[in-house]
């Protein structure tokens, strides 16, 4: 069986994605837009991907076929510990949601299964970014560059252990990752 | 200030860390409870059976099914009419086999939902670590425990390790001086709802929550469970109480409380508390005796007014925070609700008292009082779903279920019901409904479904008149039904 750790088309913790951005100029999206609690009975991830932000965006879908960025206010997927949250967002091809800050437990699950790069801006950025620009988004220089206007902003950085958790592909490959290098005889 | 004074959170933070990676975390942390329902534990066990390993400690892994089980009495059995739930509930009985799991399966008479249970079983306890796959898991921090929710990712590593990973929060105090007014009228549930209105959805994001206080140490240990579960909707990773003698006398004697129970209560009493001289990374205070019965009018829970008032205007409400402003104009419209309409007028189609918020023995009872001798508003459905079987059974022992069925309740099976949509239990695209859970997202009842919170009697009242009231001017029988 293939295993189902990590988002389909997640990108890693140090890398820069370029790409088209959705905006939902709004505080608290919530697990329950994000995804209704009526599919969370659904086990095939790509068939949970259709029905995310149901709650919120009828055209969800067809602005992700041109877009992997979700721009967002507050407290971005507060609510329900439901990890099918970040993982219908990273199956519609989602890859990282940039927000002025986020619910604790969605930013646990996106990091823990690799789904997608939970990124936060600041208000400059927030501002500064309209659906349908394009935008790269580069984790290791800490920025997010609009390249529909040409402005450059900060990205607040991962911590150490959260970036090394992304790149490994989530949490149980990294546990696994330091096994192995544990036990490694010394050179 | 002292060097060694520490918080009640602290204590169990540092009496449950395994290891910590550097400095400044994660650490690992060992869970004491894991308990495990049939949504968020599927993949889960699929990814221990497909590495090959086991659960750590069954012994200390508990079960239930309560998200999508039928609450229609007759209709509790397999095969289940929806399919997808029907799958869900199997799996989680094979697991449970599987893996050595203790189930309170549909057909358990302890069968109901997992934070209403586990206090009520005697699995909850003071100064334990408690995990579930769901947010609500913040209730068991009533006991002084430190309860937390994770995904399923995490659900996996606690039960292959029975450790967490987690940056340590910061400590918050709640404090909640002063006495409510109003007995029986103003509740924990308006205390709650006060509270996130006031500190916002995001007021305790990164800390764990110690409510504190003369309002609090007044607190049925079930008021407790009430704030402490929606410490979630304010941001906080978990809510705690200090244990005192209504959590030790809460616990005595239940199913599984362990045998030496007496001994625990001992230790505890000398170390599960804030030291005098600990600080808080951050304090909110909050006046208990100024607080008005309250009601949801938006699409989170922090959208909360007095039932006295009117729905706001989204400027006003704003204060010049434009996102706020946004997030205000849209819930009106999603709510389909004008500004300056009287909370009292607004007409409404369901009731649903039930939840893992407002839904045990202490609930029902007060919601009773709003309506014995009473029949609900023309044009209103209304239902009780109690909160677990054993909650059911001592209801209907008192005759709170003839009081309900008189007055044209629905009368359930006990789950979380109409709280998430996930059973039969909806609401139809724009119906509007008072509600005692915790949530009132968009379509988190069914899809364009209404949701005003409100406490238990707030509800019950307000099924019979059709609309909220302001149940401190209602006439309710004093004392116990």
């Amino acid at each position: 069986m293939e295993r189902r750790k990590g988002g389909s088309r997640s990108m890693s913790g140090n890398g820069a994605v370029t790409s088209g951005v959705i905006k939902y100029a709004r505080d608290n999206i919530d697990t329950d837009v994000i995804i209704p609690g009526q599919y969370l009975k659904i086990h095939d991830y790509a068939e949970l991907a259709t029905h995310a932000m149901e709650g919120l965006d009828g055209d969800f879908h067809s602005k992700a076929k041109d877009a992997s960025f979700i721009v967002a206010g507050r407290n971005f997927g507060c609510g329900s510990s439901r990890e099918h949250a970040p993982i219908a967002l990273s199956h519609s091809g989602i890859k990282a949601v940039a927000a002025l800050s986020f619910a604790r437990i969605f930013y646990r699950n996106a990091v823990d299964g690799a789904f997608l790069l939970p990124i936060e801006i600041g208000e400059d950025a927030y501002e500064g970014t309209s659906e349908g620009d394009v935008v790269t988004i580069d984790v290791k220089a800490g920025q997010l560059r609009n390249e529909t206007t040409g402005k450059r902003y900060e990205i607040k950085p991962f911590s150490e252990i959260i970036g090394k958790i992304i790149d490994a592909g989530g949490l149980f490959r990294y546990g696994m990752q330091q096994k192995q290098q544990q036990q490694q005889p010394e050179s | 200030m002292a060097q060694n004074a520490s918080t009640l959170f602290e204590k169990i933070w540092d009496s449950h860390e395994v290891l910590r990676k550097g400095a400044d975390g994660p650490s690992l942390l060992y869970v004491d409870r894991h308990m495990v329902h049939e949504v968020t534990s599927p993949q889960a066990f699929e990814g221990l059976r497909a590495n090959g390993r086991e659960v750590r400690r069954p012994d200390l892994t508990v079960a239930t099914m309560d998200h999508n089980v039928p609450t229609t009495p007759g209709e509790r059995r397999l095969p289940m009419a929806d399919q997808t739930s029907d799958l869900q509930v199997r799996t989680l009985e094979e697991n449970c086999r599987e893996f050595g799991i203790r189930l309170f399966g549909m057909d358990s008479p302890d069968q109901g939902i997992v934070h209403v249970i586990g206090p009520q079983l005697g699995i909850t306890l003071p100064g334990a670590t408690i995990v579930c796959g769901d947010s609500h898991t913040s209730t068991h921090g009533a006991f002084g425990a430190l309860a937390f929710g994770i995904g399923t990712s995490d659900v996996e590593h606690v039960l292959a390790s029975q450790t967490v990973w987690m940056q340590k929060p910061k400590s918050l105090e709640i404090m909640i001086r002063g006495r409510m007014s109003g007995p029986h009228a103003v509740t924990a549930k308006d205390v709650i709802l006060y509270v996130i209105r006031k500190i916002g959805t995001d007021g305790g994001a990164g800390h764990v929550a110690e409510y504190r206080g003369q309002a609090v140490s007044d607190m049925s240990m079930e008021q407790r469970m009430t704030i402490c579960n929606m410490s979630i909707e304010a941001g906080a990773r978990a809510g705690l109480v200090a244990p005192d003698e209504k959590t030790f006398e809460y616990l005595r004697g239940r199913t599984y409380t362990p045998e030496s129970y007496e001994e625990m209560v001992d230790a505890w009493k000398k170390t599960l508390r804030t030291d005098s001289k600990a600080s808080f990374a951050k304090r909110y205070e909050i006046d208990a005796s100024r607080i008005a019965p309250q009601v949801s009018w938006g699409t989170n829970p922090g959208m909360t007014c007095d039932v006295t008032e009117a729905v706001p205007d989204p400027a006003e409400y704003g204060d010049g925070d434009k996102p706020r402003e946004d997030s205000a104009r849209k819930a009106l419209q999603y709510m389909g609700l004008e500004p300056g309409t009287p909370m009292t007028e607004i007409p409404l189609d369901r009731v649903f008292i039930g939840s893992c918020t407002n839904a045990r023995l202490e609930d029902l009872i007060e919601a009773s009082r709003a309506v014995r001798g009473r029949k609900i508003a023309r044009g209103v459905r209304a239902m009780v779903v109690p909160g677990s079987q054993a909650v059911k059974r001592s209801a209907e022992e008192m005759g709170l279920d003839a009081i309900f069925k008189d007055a044209g309740f629905e009368w359930r099976e006990s789950g979380c019901s109409m709280c998430l949509g996930m059973n039969p239990d909806i609401l139809m695209p724009g119906e509007r409904c008072a509600s005692t859970s915790n949530r009132n997202f968009e379509g988190r009842q069914g899809t364009g479904g209404r949701t005003h919170l409100a406490s238990p009697v707030m509800a019950a009242a307000a099924a019979v008149n059709g609309h909220f009231v302001d149940v401190r001017e209602m006439d309710m029988p004093d004392g116990t039904v």
